[in-house]
């Protein structure tokens, strides 16, 4: 029969190596949102998130879909085939890259005589888009994704009159994450593929310098 | 018996499923189907019907990688430059010299020794004709991307699309003025620059004019900075400027006339000296889709070299009269 002391020492070390099992499980499985540490303190929003050596939190270590606007050739199937009603792809602007214009080419649709909010104008065919007096001659246009059936025809007329600003986006607080994205899998660009849930989106970004003098839009990892 | 048959049954039932699911998830072919919300931009293009006045009598590949600006200097030579190189051809379109750099050359002009005045971003550099850089000017400033560039006897013109204002310096690179800046006093509107697109040149009567391709107009500046006259529209119409920020480039023929270029719908049309249009030289249907940065220059015979980044080609049209002297 094990002596007192030996079956206290049994259960301190059992007690001891439970507790590291717990606190290793929940380093592990811990949840956080992208760029928190997600042990739940108060968080500085340091932004260091990504050099910490603390391992990322679980949901930001899993894998999203999302499409690159720069394989996108509005082909409009982000709209019908997506599991959600209505899409999960949505029309973000990228307003660092936004020329704040008049005529805006993904806002109006060509050949527009008044350039006025009238709906007959509007090139969006859920009049998603928002259009706002900034100052002479400038205009600020937002997206009610509650609206936006991601289409991407506003995308497609930005890319070819404007910079590009408006890009379609899966977004990720309506995406299901499926398995096996029904829109990946017959998008005819190829322009579907899974990054970490860490930096969800794949938008272009403006460089101001662009690289072998191609003055297209440069892609961003953000 | 009875119960093999039915174990074979249900394995056939079971292959056919499989292989149902099969082809649902690894070979159905996308099927792009009808879109109901296509943006017909080539009906757009379509509609431009008029017939070009203009023809293209030559296409040089170039040999740089990315081609950005074109310039015409002494004897029409014909002047390149892009992601890391320059070319010079001969007004016969052979190759003279093609030399190296290490940035992109982002605007380009030429003076009348033949040296290059190269844009780098946010500086300037001067090359000569052999390829030996000379001269490199002070930088003008953080944020800045020149796009265009004028020479006149004594001044330095250049355009800057990243902080949308277009310098006046000597030819030594100091700064003498700044043209264009918002002043209402002076009823200067100021640029609106929505892209990489702002370009400027100086006409064959010597007076300097600014692309403002947020308005859709040209204006005419007088070098002190004073705003003197404007024209251009917006419209998809041939007369008027498409998109958001057109015309992107725009040169001048021997005559004063204009010669403009578009990006959104690809087309290159002449004005009069009064800004009244005259002539299509090229439609949609002459360039790739998407094509942009179709940077112009003409030479003493009236050609218009087009810069066709997409082709990696310099493209020259001739007026259809002319096409026989060319
Ligand atoms: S399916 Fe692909 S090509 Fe079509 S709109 Fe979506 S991302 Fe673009
Ligand atoms: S045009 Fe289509 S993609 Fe753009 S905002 Fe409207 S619904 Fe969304
Ligand atoms: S993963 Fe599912 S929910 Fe998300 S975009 Fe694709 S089909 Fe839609």
């Amino acid at each position: 029969m094990p002596n007192r002391r030996e079956f206290l020492t049994t259960l301190f070390r059992a007690a001891f190596l439970t507790g590291l099992g717990v606190l290793g499980g929940a380093m592990v499985l811990r949840k956080g949102k992208p760029g928190e540490c997600g042990f739940g303190f108060d968080c500085a929003h340091c932004g260091e998130a990504d050099k910490c050596v603390i391992p990322h939190p679980f949901e930001s270590r899993q894998m999203v879909w999302q499409l690159d606007p720069s394989l996108c050739t509005h082909c409009g199937q982000c709209a019908t085939a997506c599991v959600m009603t209505p899409s999960a792809v949505k029309c973000v602007h990228v307003y660092a890259m936004c020329g704040y214009c008049d005529l805006c080419g993904g806002y109006f649709k060509p050949g527009t005589k008044t350039l006025d909010t009238a709906a007959e104008n509007q090139l969006c065919p859920t009049n998603a888009i928002k259009r706002k007096f900034v100052e002479e001659p400038f205009f600020e246009y937002t997206i009610d994704e509650s609206l936006c059936i991601g289409c991407g025809k506003c995308v497609k007329g930005c890319d070819a009159f404007g910079n590009g600003s408006l890009q379609l986006q899966v977004r990720h607080d309506r995406c299901k994450n499926c398995n096996q994205c029904a829109i990946a899998r017959i998008c005819p660009s190829g322009a579907y593929r899974k990054v970490p849930a860490r930096h969800p989106s794949l938008l272009r970004g403006f460089e101001q310098k662009p690289k072998n003098g191609d003055f297209t839009q440069s892609q961003e990892n953000r | 018996m009875k119960q093999k048959t039915l174990l074979f049954g249900a394995l056939g039932m079971l292959v056919v499923l499989i292989l149902f699911m099969v082809k649902d998830l690894f070979l159905s072919s996308p099927e792009p189907g009808n879109n109901p919300w296509k943006y017909d931009l080539e009906t757009m293009k379509q509609a431009d019907t008029m017939k070009p006045a203009y023809t293209m009598v030559k296409a040089i590949p170039s040999g740089l990688q990315g081609l950005v600006a074109i310039a015409t200097g002494p004897g029409d030579r014909i002047y390149t430059t892009g992601a890391g190189g320059a070319e010079i051809y001969d007004s016969a379109c052979r190759l003279l010299l093609r030399f190296d750099f290490e940035d992109t050359a982002y605007a380009l002009t030429v003076d009348s020794t033949g040296n290059l005045w190269m844009s780098m971003g946010d500086h300037v550099e001067v090359w000569n004709k052999t390829g030996k850089k000379l001269q490199t000017l002070k930088s003008a400033g953080r944020g800045s991307l020149i796009t265009s560039l004028a020479l006149t006897g004594s001044s330095l013109l250049i355009a800057d699309a990243g902080l949308k204002v277009v310098y006046h310096y000597d030819h030594m690179g100091n700064m003498i003025n700044r043209i264009g800046e918002k002043d209402p006093v002076r009823k200067v509107p100021g640029f609106v620059i929505p892209g990489p697109w702002f370009d400027l040149a100086v006409s064959p009567d010597g007076s300097l004019w600014i692309a403002n391709p947020g308005r859709h107009e040209l204006e005419q500046y007088r070098f002190d900075g004073q705003r003197l006259l404007s024209w251009g529209k917006p419209g998809i119409g041939i007369p008027e400027f498409c998109g958001c920020c057109n015309p992107s480039h725009f040169t001048f023929l021997p005559d004063g006339s204009f010669v403009t270029s578009e990006k959104g719908i690809e087309r290159i049309k002449v004005y009069n000296p009064r800004g009244k249009f005259s002539a299509v030289v090229a439609l949609p249907g002459d360039f790739d889709e998407g094509t942009r940065g179709l940077d112009l220059a003409t030479d003493s015979r009236g050609r218009i070299l087009v810069v066709d980044p997409v082709r990696k080609q310099i493209r020259i049209f001739v007026k259809r009269s002319t096409t026989s002297n060319n």
